[in-house]
């Protein structure tokens, strides 16, 4: 029988005669009302945010907009079954109605001995360095100032610069972690974050596309004229490509298409729930080789060049510099404190997420260790291969295969740069690639969640589309 | 819902845009969404959880400059100071922009008054032990089908919507609706070949519609049988041929290659479908339509009554008889090619702004039958299941499919594992030479991404036409 779509949750009188509560408040509140309604532990984890930000789009200023966001996610432990609340505005009679609702979802849902909220350990110390008070005062006119500097530094560079879009974005957080086992932690966090995508076009051409990023905590570390510079030299330099028969040989990431092509396999990889659930290819390399000895990676949160630097994770654990890779031997995967009691580990400060789900195990920046070579040794030393600035297709972050186009790539023979280069499929698998690496450059990127250097792979396969 | 209870938002909104002063236009809309979600995965609970999110996006058109602003804070002063705020940072535009919004254009009739989704069964009533006891049972059921299932898990998640848009235009208008999904995924594996299958559902509706056409453990034995069946599998050819294309598949190319390439925002960057409108691009077999009704069929995903401009839906027909017809517009989009807007303006959530999305879209269903098809086909492939795909603004696409069935001399020979079918969007329209008298909805678990994630759906009837099957999955 049909029936009028009734919801009775979606009470909106209830917006008129409230009253919010800080972040600090809320979480309070959420984990007191928990305790006091059956749950054995709980945890209240709030983030508010401000942010603003000019949309790019077509060679011209597109949009201003500005958000104002609260959120807050309440988990809670009935026994060792866990439920998991979310709301976003902050007014007490809601706050309550979510524990309720996370304490009602734990009740039906099945215990797990693993499940547990994190005690306070020693001291928590605050990074330093990832708040910036000038933030403040960065204002929503600000932001278009620099969105038109970058537009116009880009488009200044070369009447051929066309931009498709790109933005500037400044925010300034604040997260909250608060629970039941003594855990009570807020740090502030500003940031910024700028982009640009776009081609050359000439008469009778159209380049390869190119996508630039930039990002920083402080207000005098924001650089926009340098990357619409890096931006427009790399979208000219592709123009005129030519086609490259089939061959195998040298491939040269850069710090972008390593992130495309490599970083979320090995970021799968490392990942604990995936080790448990024996969908890592690094499941029994521990204290074993996974690459050449030229790869050292990093998971750390602790490192202020990149924004997903903070002092605690989604859980209230410190976070802290997590060896991953050294010199090709596999050191250690990240945990979160569910995984890491499977294991019989501890935390590695890797709960992450929104407040919108419960915590899940993630990383936070990946740092691959600088190598010894000048990046224009690394390409002296190419017998035959190819400079890959972005790649398009797919990764299966499992079993590591991979396939896809070469977008934005030169070839290099001799050493020499020879020329842009058409659409070129590579296929392979990065787990064996990995073991193939021949050089790390000295010079590294600071992307938004990532350091990287410039990488060398040997005998990657390279296909010539049909024409 | 108590009738009243939305008066005094309404009364706020409307307190707002009556304040938007220099604003040739002004939009407020409130949102309320709940999420509830319950995914088991190899016997174990993967995640389970509520969500409330809920807020008012406001945006404003000052010297053709647009500024949106959303807030969480609904309170009266909040509200003021999120208008101000739009106007403010719209204005900040204005010495800056090159090219203007030039005008929006009218709309027959701004929407007015309370909307509800007809359900059945609704999503309020079922309990939440219900949902945790048919998710938890049909990823056993499916994980139980076979020793060769080696892993297996199920997604319910519902969407809960409540909706009150006002702005200087006329509209006033509250909506409610609901959208329920339901997904089992089974891996076989033996030896070293493995197989992964997902079926499921998505709709607009109750639960009863929900389970309308399958029961929940149906879809547990479906994608365990599919992927046991495949681990004996060979590949397929890589070949250009004649393909026969489930109702999945055929709304995945309606969407991904077609759709977005006449959405008129990808039209003004340049895709390839610009210059073609009037032009012949397909088959005279081929009608092509989105819909923010769910034509032809029920509870399709993308149904909408309103879009988040206050339009009311009615149907586009993009493609008729073979020629292209219209592109999807916002009141921006439309007034710049002096038409009429059909309500394909869709924010996500309260802090997104409205983008050109789609709806329902699909193929018209004609007059022959997956048999007529079969017997006329002398060597092809029946492709069903789709997955997810890339197309190019130049129209260009390459989508997997989970099944392929070899045919010969009019008969089905042969199951064949998954691979891709690639080809131009158009130039496989035009090489539709049937038509089936089926219809159905198969993209209501799956959402658009395009800046913001979207709840669309897709389908048509089995179509048959010529692409080049092959390549990696």
């Amino acid at each position: 029988m049909e029936e009028d779509h009734t919801l009775d949750v979606l009470r909106p009188s209830e917006v008129c005669n409230e009253t919010l509560l800080s972040l600090f408040d809320a979480c309070r509140t959420a984990v007191k009302e928990a305790v006091k309604n059956g749950a054995n532990d709980a945890e209240a984890y709030g983030v508010n945010s401000k942010e603003s930000e000019v949309i790019i789009e077509n060679n011209d200023l597109k949009q201003s907009k500005s958000h104002k966001i609260s959120s807050l996610g309440i988990r809670v432990l009935v026994g060792r079954s866990q439920g998991f609340s979310s709301v976003n505005i902050l007014e007490k009679g809601r706050i309550i109605r979510s524990v309720v609702l996370a304490i009602k979802l734990a009740k039906v849902s099945p215990p797990d001995n693993f499940n547990s909220i994190p005690h306070k350990t020693a001291k928590i110390g605050l990074l330093k360095k990832i708040y910036d008070k000038d933030a403040v005062g960065f204002e929503p006119a600000d932001n278009v100032r620099m969105a038109k500097e970058m537009l116009l530094t880009a488009r200044s560079y070369d009447n051929r610069v066309s931009i498709d879009s790109g933005n500037f974005t400044s925010a300034l957080l604040t997260h909250t972690v608060l629970n039941s086992c003594g855990v009570n932690l807020t740090e502030n966090i500003s940031l910024f974050s700028w982009s640009l995508m776009g081609m050359a076009v000439t008469v009778d051409e159209v380049s390869n596309f190119d996508f630039q990023i930039g990002s920083t905590h402080y207000v005098k570390d924001i650089d926009v004229i340098s990357t619409a510079k890096q931006f427009a030299n790399a979208v000219i330099n592709y123009l005129g490509p030519r086609n490259v028969d089939s061959f195998r040989g040298e491939l040269l990431l850069s710090p972008s298409a390593f992130t495309e092509l490599v970083q979320e396999a090995i970021a799968h990889s490392i990942n604990s729930n995936n080790v448990q659930k024996r969908a890592s290819k690094f499941k029994e390399f521990i204290n074993r080789r996974v690459s050449s000895d030229l790869l050292s990676v990093e998971d750390d949160a602790t490192n202020v060049e990149a924004l997903g630097a903070s002092s605690f994770d989604r859980e209230g654990v410190a976070h802290q510099r997590n060896l991953i890779i050294q010199k090709g031997i596999l050191k250690g995967f990240i945990y979160d404190t569910y995984t890491s009691n499977k294991d019989g580990m501890k935390s590695t400060g890797n709960a992450g997420g929104s407040p919108k789900y419960p915590p899940i195990v993630s990383t936070t920046n990946m740092i691959v260790s600088a190598g010894s070579s000048k990046l224009e040794t690394l390409v002296s030393e190419i017998q035959k291969g190819i400079i890959l600035n972005r790649f398009s297709g797919t990764v299966n972050p499992v079993d590591g295969d991979f396939s896809g186009v070469v977008k934005g790539g030169y070839y290099v023979k001799n050493g020499n740069i020879i020329c842009p280069i058409k659409e070129l499929m590579i296929a392979g698998n990065i787990f064996d690639a990995l073991k193939n690496l021949t050089g790390v450059s000295k010079e590294t990127k600071s992307l938004p969640d990532s350091i990287l250097p410039h990488t060398r792979f040997s005998n990657i396969s390279f296909t010539a589309s049909k024409r | 819902m108590k009738p009243g209870d939305e008066k005094p938002i309404i009364d706020r909104l409307y307190s707002l845009v009556s304040k938007s002063s220099g604003a040739s236009y002004a939009e407020t809309r409130y949102h309320c969404r709940i999420i509830n979600e319950v995914n088991f995965s190899n016997g174990e609970i993967e995640l389970m959880r509520n969500v409330s999110n809920s807020g008012c996006g406001i945006r404003v058109l000052i010297d053709g400059c647009w500024g949106f602003t959303s807030t969480s804070n609904i309170s009266t002063d909040a509200l003021k100071n999120s208008l101000n705020e739009a106007i403010s940072i719209a204005k900040l535009l204005s010495g800056n922009k090159k090219k203007k919004v030039q005008g929006l254009a009218e709309v027959n009739q701004m929407a007015r008054g309370l909307m509800q989704a007809k359900v059945k069964g609704n999503l309020e009533n079922i309990d939440i032990e219900q949902k945790v006891k048919v998710t938890k049972d049909t990823e056993r059921a499916a994980r139980n089908y076979s020793e060769k299932i080696k892993s297996a898990s199920c997604v319910y998640r519902e969407i809960l919507d409540h909706k009150i848009i006002v702005n200087t235009d006329g509209a006033e208008v509250q909506l409610y609706d609901s959208k329920p999904e339901f997904v089992v995924t089974a891996i076989a594996a033996e030896g070293n070949e493995t197989a992964t299958i997902s079926e499921g559902i998505g709709v607009t509706g109750g639960w009863n519609d929900l389970f309308a056409k399958h029961a929940p453990l149906d879809y547990a034995i479906l994608a365990s049988e599919k992927a046991v069946n495949l681990l004996e599998a060979n590949h397929v050819s890589g070949e250009s041929t004649t393909i026969i294309l489930d109702p999945g598949m055929v709304g995945l190319i309606a969407h991904e290659a077609i759709g977005h390439m006449v959405e008129a925002d990808f039209v003004l960057s340049g895709s390839v479908a610009k210059d073609k409108l009037g032009q012949h691009v397909a088959s005279e077999l081929v009608t092509l339509t989105d819909s923010g009704e769910s034509k032809t069929s029920p509870n399709g995903a993308g149904t909408i009554a309103v879009d988040d401009e206050g339009v009311g839906v009615e149907p586009v027909v993009i493609i008729e008889n073979g020629y292209l017809k219209s592109f999807l517009h916002n009141r921006e989009s439309a007034f710049v090619f002096d038409t009429r807007p059909a309500g394909n303006a869709r924010a996500y959530e309260y802090d997104d702004d409205p983008l050109i999305r789609m709806r329902n879209t699909f193929l018209e269903p004609k007059r022959d039958t997956i048999d007529d098809m079969l017997r006329e086909t002398k060597h092809g492939y029946l492709l069903k299941g789709a997955r997810n795909g890339q197309a190019d603004a130049n129209g260009e696409f390459m989508f997997a499919f989970q099944e392929a069935y070899l045919i010969e001399k009019g008969e089905i020979k042969e199951l064949l594992k998954g691979a891709s079918v690639s080809g131009g969007a158009f130039d496989v329209l035009r090489s539709v030479d049937m038509v089936g008298k089926d219809f159905a909805y198969d993209m209501g678990t799956g959402y658009c991404g395009k800046i913001q994630p979207m709840k669309v759906d897709g389908g048509g009837p089995h179509i048959r036409c010529t692409a080049t099957v092959g390549g990696l999955q």
